[in-house]
């Protein structure tokens, strides 16, 4: 199923129906205003006698603009349903009872005024209520309801014929054609309708078995109660007894076949779901997506970059971590613009129901219209910048173009998911009504806890732990494990103590990060009782980062080394680097320009790849003040404000086994929070799948 | 929400046993499902406008319905005195419940008004001129009573409606 396509299917034939029910009504002189009647009839409804008893009828009478006006209202209510679902993408409770209210009314009146028949309109009235929610799940719920009253219709009309025994009088149906064909026998009956039935009526036992045909049919609803299987067979046989009932009875039933858009979602050779994920730089940031991908569509394929693909899951081969998934790489030669019209090709001739865009960072114009065309796919979008996917500027044609895609895109995609709980509660301030869910980067799960056998970070010297052994690349050195460390390789020896390693995680970059308030530190601050090693693990290879590490290497002692990285981290080292880190150090600069000059707010309005690298492993992180993490992480956080709390902070950890393994062990703790289950509810949310059953997930959204 | 379907289903099936009462939007589809016997006449309206018959052949269903209905409206309303046993069914119904001082308020809304009756013939004729998008200068509606004999109908009697 795939609730977004669904609904739109839904309110196309609803409304489709709705509106040509009443172009007919209009054709056929029927509307209450071209009406105008000066009496009203009791039909036998004790909620039409109730409205009679207001007194509205008789007013209406006496001030016939009422008709007129009862008309537009009628006319006009599905803008309450279909403005609301194309301005916020969803549907508003008043907008929906308002129509439903304003619907029946009508309808009511027309019965009691030239008596409409309510039969064939029940459905309307049962399917305005899904306009009511916009929980898939009651959604969905109202939609199985309304669909097993559509069954309920024909097997209940042969039930009828059975229990009052109409289909076992052989001259029953000769004589139903006589009484309902009055007026046109009557006439002149030289058609071959009147002649026809002139001969059924002719040949009771010709009509009699027309009749048992008919409750055949009727009864063949019944199967639809026990499986959703056959559903398009009876949707089939439903517009086949339609179209017998217009040429033999000469009644136009056609209204009622809009309860056929309920046997829709269900029929049995059913799209198989399938998701496309578009991603260019951030590749750190699926894992996590594609573990749901992978459990919720049947079909997920992911458009991405080669340096991402090589290093998506560290040393593990993508395609064996994620068996399911389909990866196709942006090949060299293959502009963007290319790659993007391939996955639209793709989307479109393989008939995916989603599009997930992992980043957002080129071709915001060309995206924004094909999304626009491509409006049957379910779209969700991950906001890496809120305040930067608000922002609108003029001073470029690429700045028009984006400003331009981003009033689209606005529009388009009302489903997103964000780093931290806090942006997606400052992104529904500025888009209420959308969805927005925090979904992390990766799930935590794979290392040992501390303290116990295995446990690579388990204090002592010589043990031998990742990274430990063999150091990073120097600056300006080439491979991994390049350099050496202190401890000696393969294991170390017991005299000298294991290094205090040091990781600062994040490209090299003065507008994110304070590395000179590091650099600072580390020209006052030293360890006695353990050498240090401070790893920069980012591209430095820009001017900036080559100071930075010229300057830090001049600090070098016996106590003191440091390691950085020119060019890009394959994805294996650096996760090495983070499961040796005694401390991960994020200098942030709270406050930041985003990528194209909007102010941003660490934690708040932009997350940190600090989420993403802590995960990784449990090590303890160091951020400055004012950057707030969501409660589960907050068992890593160690926040300072000053030089003084940071000589504390790194004192302690040095000094302090005890304290660094009680803090892993509660990190470790906290981080098992980070598991699927949990996060699975706000994946189906985003995307706008129903959701599992109660029992099936633990739902637990951290604040 | 699980009670709702069931309140539903039971409703609807009380509704079913009641028959000829439905209460929207619990209705019931057993049209075409009484056996009855041959009827010994139909009676038919039929509607002349500016000298000249409709023919139900020459219009939609639904629109011929539109001239038809409105005359068994008005005679069903006329013979029924205006719905009297419906109304007294309903007073008797909610004085049993208490309710016969709300029945005694409401009463007088669920009339229709004699003096709008009256104005049936004009009505119609003007509703009739809409309906076929010209005027109705003369209109003489009949109804016609046929029995079905030989594979035709064949009138046996004839009543006057409108004459104008």
């Amino acid at each position: 199923m795939n609730y977004t396509r669904d609904k739109r299917t839904l309110l196309a034939v609803y409304f489709l129906f709705y509106y040509g029910v009443f172009l007919f009504f209009y054709i056929d002189h029927r509307l209450l205003g071209q009406y105008q009647p000066i009496f009203f009839n009791y039909n036998r409804d004790l909620t039409e006698l109730a409205l009679i008893a207001t007194g509205l009828p008789k007013w209406m009478i006496h001030h016939t603009w009422g008709f007129v006006a009862a008309d537009m209202l009628a006319l006009a209510a599905p803008l309450a349903v279909l403005g609301s679902y194309f301005r916020r993408g969803r549907f508003s409770l008043w907008g929906g009872v308002f129509f439903t209210v304003v619907f029946s009314g009508w309808l009511l009146l027309a019965d009691i005024f030239w008596q409409v028949h309510l039969e064939p309109f029940i459905l309307y009235f049962l399917l305005s209520l899904v306009f009511w929610t916009n929980s898939p799940e009651r959604w969905y719920w109202l939609l199985r309801g309304c669909r097993y009253y559509f069954l309920y219709i024909f097997f209940s009309a042969a039930v009828w014929k059975l229990a009052r025994g109409a289909v076992f009088a052989p001259f029953e149906m000769s004589r139903i054609l006589l009484r309902q064909h009055a007026d046109l026998l009557s006439g002149v009956c030289d058609g071959w309708q009147c002649r026809a039935i002139v001969d059924l009526i002719g040949h009771p036992g010709l009509s009699w078995s027309i009749y048992v045909l008919g409750v055949l049919v009727e009864l063949a609803f019944a199967v639809g109660f026990f499986t959703r299987r056959w559903d398009r067979l009876l949707l089939g046989l439903a517009v086949l007894f339609v179209a017998a009932d217009l040429v033999i009875m000469r009644i136009p039933y056609w209204t009622v076949l809009m309860g056929g858009v309920t046997l829709w979602p269900g029929r049995p050779r059913r799209l198989k779901s399938g998701i496309v994920v578009y991603e260019t730089t951030h590749h750190e940031n699926l894992p996590a997506l594609l573990d749901l991908c992978e459990d919720s569509f049947d079909r997920v394929t992911v458009f991405l970059k080669p340096v991402s693909f090589s290093n998506l899951s560290g040393g593990e081969s993508p395609g064996l971590r994620w068996p399911g998934v389909r990866f196709v790489v942006q090949d060299e030669g293959v502009s963007n613009r290319e790659f993007i019209g391939r996955m639209f090709r793709l989307l479109r001739v393989e008939r995916y129901t989603h599009l997930h865009l992992s980043t957002l960072d080129n071709n915001f114009l060309l995206l924004a219209v094909r999304l626009w065309l491509a409006r049957g796919v379910h779209v969700s979008l991950t906001v890496h910048e809120v305040n930067e996917y608000f922002a609108y500027a003029f001073s470029s044609l690429r700045d028009w173009t984006e400003s331009l895609a981003k009033v689209l895109l606005h529009r388009r995609i009302r489903h997103h998911t964000m780093f931290l709980p806090a942006m997606a509660g400052r992104f529904l301030e500025r888009m209420p009504g959308a969805v927005a869910v925090f979904i992390p980067s990766r799930f935590y799960g794979t290392p040992a806890a501390p303290g116990i056998e295995g446990y690579p970070g388990a204090w002592g010297p010589g043990d031998g732990s990742p990274g430990h052994g063999d150091g990073p690349a120097a600056p300006g050195g080439g491979s991994p494990g390049h350099g050496a460390g202190f401890a000696a390789p393969g294991g170390g020896s017991p005299a000298v103590p294991r290094p205090f390693r040091v990781v600062v995680p994040g490209s090299v970059d003065a507008n994110r990060r304070d590395y000179g308030e590091v650099l600072s530190f580390f020209e006052e601050w030293s360890s006695h009782s353990r050498p240090v090693e401070l790893v920069i693990l980012g591209n430095s290879d820009s001017e900036y980062g080559r100071a930075l590490l010229g300057r830090l290497r001049r600090l070098e002692s016996a106590g003191f080394r440091c390691f950085g990285y020119e060019g890009y981290i394959p994805e294996e080292e650096y996760e090495r680097q983070i499961a040796s880190a005694d401390i991960l150090w994020s200098p942030l600069r709270v406050n930041k320009k985003s990528s194209r000059n909007s102010p941003e707010t660490y934690g708040q309005t932009t997350a940190s790849g600090l989420t993403a690298d802590l995960l990784l492993y449990h090590a303890p992180a160091l951020t400055p003040i004012g950057f707030e993490l969501p409660e589960a992480f907050r068992a890593a956080q160690l926040s300072y404000s000053s030089r003084e709390e940071l000589k504390i902070v790194f004192d302690r950890l040095v000094q302090d086994a005890g304290f660094a393994q009680g803090l892993q062990l509660r990190i470790h703790e906290a981080f098992c929070f980070f598991k699927k289950e949990n996060f699975t509810g706000a994946f189906r949310s985003m995307t706008g799948l129903p959701p599992l059953p109660a029992a099936s997930q633990e739902e637990s959204q951290p604040g | 929400m699980k009670w709702l379907l069931i309140g539903f289903i039971i409703i609807q099936i009380g509704i079913n046993l009641a028959h000829s009462v439905t209460v929207f939007p619990f209705v019931h589809y057993g049209m075409f499902s009484e056996s009855f016997r041959q009827p010994d006449s139909l009676a038919v309206y039929q509607v002349t406008v500016n000298g000249k018959l409709l023919q139900a052949r020459d219009f939609r269903v639904y629109r011929w319905d539109m001239i038809q209905s409105p005359l068994a409206a008005s005679e069903a309303q006329e013979a029924s005195r205006d719905f009297a046993f419906d109304r007294g069914k309903m007073g008797e119904g909610l004085q049993k419940i208490g309710l016969g001082g709300f029945f005694r308020t409401v009463e007088p809304q669920m009339r229709n008004d004699s003096a709008d009756l009256a104005g049936f013939q004009t009505w119609y004729q003007r509703y009739l001129s809409g309906l076929l998008g010209y005027p109705v200068d003369s209109l003489r509606v009949e109804k016609v009573w046929y029995r079905w004999r030989a594979g035709q109908m064949q009138s046996c009697r004839t009543e006057i409606r409108i004459n104008r």
